[in-house]
């Protein structure tokens, strides 16, 4: 009888304990003053800016890039920015995301450079950090909502992926054909504008007919099995649009292993190595190329330019490209394919 | 006398027990059947020659982990680091055929020691320093997945001969060689819980620990011995899935310990311990590729395919309640 006494009374400490928790933290959040962007005045000239830069994840050759843009800006300063690098490793991860934000913001880092994993719930992660007087900028993916003074580098998905359909119709002409689309994450910002900007591509072209629409949930594996799939229910099946880099992997893999290479039309997103060679070999035909260097550049110098000078810094679309085989040596096209310090294309 | 009838009693009760077990597979068998059958009409492509070779293919990795997960529950323990420990391995292997320049069989070998090793931490973790399987198998998922993106610099890697996709896109005659994987694996796992003394004593181990520890059995070996196959087969599946897609990506298999969970408790297995065989989770690893091969044929989307397989799950777990409450009524 003691012991279930001891145990229930424990139990209701924690839960109180845990309750208590829980309310505080709400407390703090929405304590701390409304410290504005920057600080108000700029930083001390001697002491170097201290920036995390945060993707949506790790893993990915688009990331890969904006690091390298992030860095090479940081480089440029010669000593005045420091920038970390650090992500969850799953773009669908938004809890890990927002703790990790969160820990920067603890942290003490002057500015937040990232894109966010979910609209909605970063949006919290933002206010909560320019109440603490950290500048925040996005990149490639912005919040809801987007606050005024926190431009977002990124690119404008809905018109880059309009020009998708377009792409297509060209290679299928009069007759047209029937189209797959196969999408990586609902929910995120990203993902939604190029379907947006997809599907009023395609009302523009009536002879071309979407028949299957399969997540990838931005993993290879799973766009080589859904992509096998949908071949095998769409034996016809005239081309595909596979909106990020694991897609479009798995995609033409699952293309090439069922000896259709050539005969499906595949247009991709972005352009990692493999991608490329997919261009090169012709099993993909084009890419809708972003210019992630310059995401990871333009954001990381307007967060130091916000937090030495106090400035306002307007959004940017950092642009897309459309690589196929006959422009890829195209020496504009190659300085974004291949992005270095050196040779930025920004 | 009494020792007589307590002998009886005992046969008995093994015999229902058994009876019980093959009644479960029974019903996941029928399962599988129905859905068989239900995609076979409900999709005109279904049947043909491409998909279910693409469907023997696409099981392949989860039924060759989640028959090294069948041990693991059949002690009544979990091994929630499959997933990352596929991962690791997949990547190891490609990097030692890319970097290191390694013949193709020796890195497959190469993977599969590294889920054998990832496998023995767990395995030492649960037996000798008393962790929790749950617990000691989630830090390895974690750990796992973390030194997976350390040695890979958080990029896929890429670079394995071609030959390599023999493993997971290959075929011997008719037979994709995924397929052929998944026999020899189901073969050699039903030998082991079967035919030999792992076996016998993972049974034991999973029924009831503390007897099996007063009659004799050495159980920090044997427990160890469980989780090091599971990990070892986890490897050899992150190989397979590497070679489907001829590349080591970091990010692969998250969540992989799902499915194959599921594969073995809606095949018999019981997370209590003590149930569990290789035919059964076979037909829950078809089960749940059909649900998903289906699903994408019906232009179902992936989040209906999601609440599926979880509800078949439910199902399969409350029958396994049920069956249990109806066996110990039996015996009383």
């Amino acid at each position: 009888m003691r012991r279930r006494q001891v145990l229930a009374v424990l139990l209701a400490a924690s839960l109180a304990l845990v309750a208590a928790v829980a309310c505080g933290a709400q407390v703090r959040e929405s304590g701390g003053g409304g410290g504005s962007q920057g600080g108000g005045g700029g930083k001390g000239e001697n002491a170097p800016v201290q920036l995390a830069v945060v993707p949506k994840a790790i893993g990915f050759d688009f990331w890969e890039q904006v690091r390298r843009g992030a860095e090479c800006a940081a480089q440029k300063t010669s000593g005045q920015a420091d920038v970390q690098w650090d992500g969850v490793t799953t773009e669908t991860d938004v809890n890990g995301q927002v703790n990790l934000l969160q820990n920067f913001i603890t942290q003490g880092v002057d500015g937040l450079v990232y894109a966010a994993t979910d609209a909605k719930v970063l949006s919290k992660v933002t206010q909560s950090a320019k109440q603490q007087g950290v500048t925040v900028v996005n990149i490639d993916s912005g919040t809801e909502p987007q606050p005024p003074d926190v431009p977002v580098f990124a690119t404008d998905n809905v018109a880059a992926a309009e020009q998708v359909p377009e792409l297509i119709a060209k290679e299928l002409g009069k007759e047209g054909g029937e189209v797959a689309f196969i999408p990586f994450q609902q929910g995120t910002v990203t993902n939604e504008q190029r379907e947006e900007g997809f599907k009023n591509g395609l009302k523009k072209h009536p002879e071309l007919e979407l028949v299957a629409e399969q997540s990838s949930q931005s993993d290879y594996n799973k766009a080589l099995q859904v992509t096998e799939d949908i071949l095998t229910a769409h034996p016809d099946l005239d081309a595909i649009f596979a909106a990020n880099e694991p897609g479009v992997l798995g995609a033409a893999e699952a293309v090439r292993q069922a000896g259709k290479a050539g005969d499906v039309v595949i247009i991709g997103w972005d352009a990692s190595s493999e991608e490329v060679q997919g261009v090169s070999d012709g099993v993909i035909s084009a890419l809708v190329v972003q210019n992630p260097f310059k995401m990871g550049y333009d954001g990381t110098n307007a967060a130091i330019k916000i937090i030495r000078e106090g400035a306002k810094v307007e959004s940017e679309d950092t642009g897309s490209t459309i690589v196929t085989k006959d422009n890829l040596q195209d020496p504009k096209v190659q300085s974004v394919l291949n992005p270095s310090c050196e040779n930025p294309p920004v | 006398m009494s020792s007589t009838a307590t002998t009886e009693e005992r046969g008995g009760s093994a015999l229902r027990e058994r009876l019980s077990g093959a009644i479960s597979q029974l019903a996941a068998a029928g399962a599988l059947i129905v859905v068989f059958i239900f995609l076979s009409f409900a999709s005109p492509v279904f049947l043909s020659a491409d998909n279910l070779f693409n469907i023997g293919s696409q099981t392949a990795v989860t039924a060759v982990i989640a028959i090294g997960m069948t041990l693991v529950i059949i002690t009544a323990g979990i091994d929630l680091s499959v997933g990352s420990v596929a991962a690791l391995s997949g990547v190891l292997g490609v990097m030692m055929m890319a970097n290191a320049g390694l013949p193709v069989p020796v890195a497959i070998l190469g993977g599969t020691l590294v889920g054998a090793i990832c496998g023995l931490v767990n395995g030492l973790l649960v037996s000798v320093a008393g962790l929790n399987p749950f617990i000691a198998t989630l830090g390895m998922l974690t750990v796992a997945r973390g030194l997976t993106f350390i040695f890979t610099n958080a990029v896929a890697v890429f670079g394995a001969p071609s030959s390599f996709r023999l493993l997971g896109q290959g075929v011997l005659g008719p037979i994709p060689i995924p397929v052929l994987m998944i026999l020899l694996v189901a073969v050699a796992g039903y030998i082991v819980l079967s035919r030999t003394r792992l076996g016998r004593y993972a049974y034991a181990m999973g029924s009831n620990l503390e007897a099996a520890r007063l009659s004799g059995i050495p159980i920090r070996r044997y427990l160890t011995s469980v989780y090091v196959i599971s990990g070892a087969l986890a490897g050899f599946g992150g190989m397979i899935a590497a070679s489907r897609v001829n590349s080591g990506q970091p990010n692969f298999g998250i969540g992989l310990e799902l499915d194959v969970i599921a594969a073995a408790v809606i095949g018999g297995a019981s997370l209590f311990g003590g149930q569990g065989t290789v035919v059964g989770t076979l037909i829950g690893a078809f089960l749940v590729a059909l649900i998903r091969n289906g699903s994408v044929l019906l232009d179902v989307n992936t989040f209906y395919q999601q609440v599926i397989i979880g509800v078949v799950i439910w199902l399969a777990v409350i029958w396994d309640q049920y069956r249990r409450r109806r066996l110990a009524a039996a015996s009383e």
